[in-house]
């Protein structure tokens, strides 16, 4: 490689926010722990917001940035409620661990 | 100087976010997740989403791993749970499929199709502007998401305060 690009394309980006979804995806199939798993739901989130980002510097508009704003409204939203089901569900049975949370299974 | 600051930030950033998910005790993942953050914040720089850099910091890093941090020690979840040493079938699944999506992923990155070195001079020469073009899309394109979001938003504030209320017997 004799000389860098002086901007960094939008393949690095891309690259960035596949390898954040995928070690996302990985905290929530792998882990236990409720918050974890939230955790890397907003990681996956965050790569996804990424890819946007780099999208829309690459086309030139700014809707891939007007999308990412309604992406953190919702995510703001989902952590909200999300974290009061976890509260909820500690309060009755003071763990956060999913797999013991099988009331519904068949 | 800019692909060297990208390298070393996407460094940070993928080490990070391998240790949210690696992290045995929820706090530590927690503050590994604010930092991922950042350096996320410093990638919209770079793109030139300036706005939307300090949105990040101030949304993400600043309310909602905040309300995170509050709740794990709110709980106090954050004493480090046992690694599992069994290997179990639905572990290894979870690692091919996510070893899948990477593959796919590589893919459709490697692929090209995305090749353009710069943006053109419309966000590239915008920090002035860039938050005027931000908000002239916000309020005439998608005005209508914008309303709705607000009305989500209260949604979430009552199922969250409903949600988390002192029961009064319980169920």
């Amino acid at each position: 490689m004799p000389t860098l690009p002086t901007t960094v394309p939008t393949e690095y980006y891309l690259a960035v926010s596949a390898a954040l979804f995928v070690i996302g995806v990985l905290g929530v199939l792998l882990r236990k722990n409720a918050l974890t798993i939230f955790m890397s739901i907003e990681l996956m989130l965050n790569a996804v917001n990424l890819s946007f980002v780099a999208f829309a510097r690459q086309r030139g508009t700014f809707d891939g940035q007007v999308i990412v704003f309604f992406v953190m409204a919702v995510a703001a939203a989902e952590v909200a409620v999300g974290l009061a089901i976890i509260v909820d569900i500690f309060r009755s049975r003071h763990h956060v661990d999913v797999d013991q949370v099988s009331w519904l299974r068949g | 100087m800019e692909v060297l600051l990208f390298t070393l930030i996407a460094a940070v950033a993928l080490a990070s976010g391998a240790m949210v998910v690696l992290q045995r005790n929820a706090m530590y993942s927690a503050l590994f997740l604010v930092l991922n953050f950042f350096c996320l914040a410093v990638f919209y720089v770079l793109l030139n989403a300036y706005f939307l850099a300090v949105v990040q910091i101030a949304v993400y890093a600043g309310a909602i791993m905040v309300l995170m941090l509050f709740v794990i020690m709110l709980l106090n979840v954050a004493h480090p749970e046992p690694i599992d040493p069994r290997f179990s079938v639905l572990k290894g699944f979870g690692a091919l499929i996510a070893l899948a999506l990477l593959g796919e992923l590589a893919y459709i990155v490697l692929r090209g199709g995305a090749t353009l070195a710069a943006g053109p001079a419309a966000i590239a020469t915008g920090d002035a502007t860039h938050t005027q073009g931000l908000a002239s899309l916000l309020f005439t394109r998608y005005l209508f998401p914008f309303e709705v979001t607000s009305i989500l938003l209260l949604a979430a504030i009552m199922g969250a305060a409903m949600l988390a209320r002192k029961r009064r017997e319980r169920l």
